[in-house]
């Protein structure tokens, strides 16, 4: 008896059903091959470790927004604490060895979530509420510690960090590197650890995991303070590939991140979502700026563009529904 | 037959209705005079609101035909329903808490014809209604401030305000006191009179022989006739309700009990809610039944227990040992379970799978230290669990949303034997659940008990609660009133305690 109902797990569904049930990795190869016909750079190493170069900061926001937005919660801070915590990563590179640097800048931004975690889960304050204030004041604190203007890295410590973000490894970029391997640590986590589980469970029926004793508390501070820290490890891969840490970075980052989340299928009620397929939204969205930059359509068009795929990646999704 | 066509208001005839493939009712006829009181009578789950939500049109029927005034209609939606004249109080309250008693008497009025609102005449005209009514509301409060009984009030002055010629009230008691409940008895005789045919649907069958011109009971969807109250009493009423021997739904107890308590409560009272001074215990292999009405702190009293709601003072003493469970982690951390009467919204996961659903409380056991899953050792748990409960699945990956009532109750349950607990509050075990499935949940509480578990079921449902229970206490005002050993049981004493009565 047991047997059985686990192989029927296998059963095998229509191609259209498959489509329909994948239809994020449909879109993303749709996309690919759209692209290559259509441009002949496209398929050359340089665009695609640019590409890749390119979406490798907004993916590690988009895998901790996706945590969030799991919880059934929003992260609104993320955009602007890569400003932050950019510009907090080229000042202390200038002062302080490399590892220290990368440490506190780590810390700062698990703090920062930290922030918004306590105010949302202990405060019971609407996550939309408390981050967009961390947004605002992060964004403020950028300008602040900045003084207004880019900080440069002058010491070998940024010096070593610039090369290895504009370097690559077998052929694939150094921080996209990063980026995936942030994805399969997510993914692992939320298949097979208990902390994926319940961060599901808590997004799918908060009450009901209380009623269950789960700690639901301590689960959604921890969602942001694991996205602030995530946002920290994009704001020192951005920082380093432009040798520079300025306020201006991240700007409107948190929409593309909560984009990503949605063309993945993630579902903003929480409760439903998947770190492989939020890779594939951040891809998707990636590959739209990309084709468009190599047919040479200004980035107006571009971000009209943009919002009709996410109308179109959304649609697609009500059929898997039904 | 031209007499009946004068003699009946409504005439619901051979009505069927299936939600997917559960029938709820079955080819029911059910007829309501002019001016009569008519009393609608069931168990739970036996499909009376079914059959009033398609007179006033919340359901479409699937087959069958109504007939109101000589003329067939077809209600496709309440309002439609409300401008025939078919006004209805449901059991749940459907105000609207921010707005005022007036503008929630008026609500269907609102914006329907007018550019501009006379807020005063409507303020005033809600008055006189409430006033003729004979309580003390005032009508420009907000409903959110109101007591229950008071917005019960308001929804029977709602019902009221429309040109009304039927009026279907769902068990609109619960929350009365008894001068409450003769006001309204007032008011519904003088209701009748002028002509409106009442529907009344409730379980205290006293008040139906108290109040009632005729009544019709309907048993699984079937109407098992009807007949002028006169003609019968409550014994004859009772017999066409349960229609079948007591001890062919509830399965014989064989189980030893335990002699010390293993789950005690002492003068337990709550921080928030009206439960106060609570105190009883448990023995292992024992089930403990908690009656009361609507209202009385049933619910809240296993929420409190469970640390769902706050205490103020009491103590928990578990295999004599006092135990604290402030919240539900530490609840559950000494192994006590909660099967919540809100399924959907409290008990069961929806969107996740049936195995997702069951190890949510059991990760302790599946799982190594750095919090990863053994898999194998999960689906070894979850598949073992679905086998011995029969929850009627192809697969231990079906989301439980797309599960049956009964199904959905197993597997929350299921989360509670995963972890093997102690003590188990069920509360509602069988809330909108079949009949077949409510067998099955009745072995599994008798299977329960029988390992030693201490078992506390509350129910509304006085036949189960009888059935199931080894003894009884009553709920009344946030308390327990009294209790019913086993040779005591029967609805009337029950409801004697619900009340505040001593018994007879």
């Amino acid at each position: 008896m047991a047997l059985t109902i686990k192989k029927q797990l296998s059963s095998p569904g229509g191609v259209l059903k498959f489509l329909v049930k994948y239809n994020t990795i449909f879109i993303f190869i749709l996309l690919v091959i759209f692209s290559a016909l259509i441009s002949d750079v496209f398929f050359t190493s340089t665009n695609l470790s640019n590409l890749l170069k390119q979406v490798s900061g907004i993916g590690i926001i988009s895998i901790g927004m996706l945590i969030v937005i799991l919880t059934g919660g929003i992260d609104l801070s993320v955009g602007s604490m890569v400003a932050l915590l950019a510009v907090t990563f080229a000042i202390l590179v200038n002062i302080i060895v490399l590892p220290l640097a990368i440490l506190i800048t780590l810390s700062i931004g698990f703090a920062l979530g930290s922030v918004s975690g306590y105010l949302v889960a202990y405060q019971k304050m609407a996550p939309f509420v408390a981050t967009l204030a961390l947004m605002t004041i992060a964004r403020g604190l950028g300008f602040i510690y900045s003084k207004g203007s880019p900080i440069t890295f002058k010491t070998p410590g940024g010096e070593f960090m610039s090369n290895f973000a504009n370097n690559s490894t077998l052929g694939i970029p150094n921080i996209a590197l990063v980026f995936f391997l942030i994805v399969i640590l997510v993914m692992v986590m939320l298949r097979y650890n208990v902390f994926g589980r319940l961060i599901i469970a808590i997004g799918s029926n908060e009450e009901a995991s209380r009623l269950s004793g789960i700690k639901v508390n301590k689960y959604k501070f921890l969602v942001y303070a694991i996205s602030g820290a995530l946002a920290a490890t994009a704001a020192i891969i951005v920082a380093s590939r432009t040798n520079l840490g300025s306020p201006n970075m991240g700007m409107a980052w948190e929409l593309d991140a909560i984009a990503a989340v949605v063309i993945g299928g993630a579902s903003l009620n929480g409760g439903k979502g998947t770190a492989i397929n939020t890779l594939m939204g951040v891809l998707i969205l990636g590959l739209i700026g990309n084709i468009l930059n190599l047919l040479n359509v200004p980035s107006y068009p571009q971000q009209v563009v943009k919002g009709a795929i996410i109308i179109f990646a959304v649609l697609l999704q009500r059929f898997e529904r039904k | 037959m031209k007499n009946s066509e004068s003699e009946y208001r409504v005439e619901m005839t051979g009505i069927s209705k299936s939600f997917g493939v559960v029938s709820v009712l079955d080819g029911v006829d059910f007829k309501v005079k002019h001016g009569e009181i008519h009393a609608l009578l069931g168990e739970n789950g036996a499909g009376k609101s079914t059959l009033v939500k398609i007179l006033s049109g919340v359901h479409q029927k699937d087959t069958g035909k109504i007939v109101l005034n000589g003329e067939e209609i077809n209600p496709k939606n309440t309002h439609e329903g409300q401008v025939l004249g078919i006004s209805v109080v449901y059991q749940e309250l459907s105000l609207v808490n921010d707005l005022s008693v007036a503008e929630n008497i008026y609500l269907h009025k609102l914006g329907a014809s007018k550019f501009w609102m006379n807020w005063k005449e409507i303020t005033k005209n809600a008055q006189e209604l409430i006033d003729s009514l004979g309580f003390k509301i005032d009508a420009s409060a907000t409903v959110r401030d109101l007591s229950i009984v008071q917005k019960q009030v308001v929804e029977i002055a709602k019902a009221l305000s429309e040109d009304t010629k039927v009026l279907v009230l769902d068990e609109p008691t619960t929350v009365f006191d008894p001068t409450d409940t003769q006001k309204l008895f007032e008011n519904l005789f003088k209701l009748k009179e002028k002509g409106i045919s009442i529907i009344y649907i409730s379980h205290h069958l006293e008040e139906i022989i108290k109040i009632a011109d005729s009544v019709t009971v309907l048993r699984d969807g079937v109407d098992t006739g009807s007949m002028a109250v006169s003609e019968t009493d409550t014994d004859g009423i009772i017999h066409l309700m349960i229609g079948r021997e007591l001890k062919d739904l509830y399965p014989t107890r064989n189980v030893e009990i335990g002699k010390e308590p293993i789950f005690e409560v002492k003068n337990l009272t709550a921080k928030d809610t009206l439960v106060h001074d609570v105190s009883f215990s448990v023995r292992p292999g024992e089930v403990l039944g908690i009656a009361g009405l609507g209202g009385s702190g049933r619910t809240e009293t296993a929420k409190l227990i469970f640390g769902a709601d706050k205490k103020k003072s009491g103590t928990i003493l578990l295999n004599g040992k006092e135990i604290n469970t402030n919240t539900p982690v530490s609840a559950v951390g000494h192994q006590i379970g909660f099967v919540s009467e809100d399924r959907k919204e409290e008990g069961v996961f929806l969107p996740l799978s049936i195995r997702r659903n069951i190890s949510v409380t059991s990760f302790d056991s599946i799982s190594n230290k750095c919090g990863f899953i053994n898999v194998n050792n999960e689906y070894k748990n979850v598949l073992g669990l679905i086998e011995k409960l029969n929850v009627k699945t192809p697969s231990s990956e079906i989301d439980v949303k797309n599960l049956s009532g009964g199904n959905q109750q197993k597997v929350a349950l299921a989360k509670w034997l995963s972890i093997d607990s102690k003590v188990i509050i069920i509360d509602e075990p069988t809330r909108g659940v079949d009949v077949g499935a409510k067998i099955e949940i009745y072995n599994l509480i008798n299977e329960v008990a029988k390992k030693g578990v201490g078992v506390v079921v509350i129910s509304s449902d006085m036949p189960e609660i009888m059935g199931i229970a080894d003894r009884i206490l009553v709920m009344h005002e946030g308390t327990f009133y009294g209790e019913l050993p086993k040779e005591k049981f029967s609805e009337e004493n029950i409801l004697r305690y619900s009340i505040g009565e001593p018994l007879k």
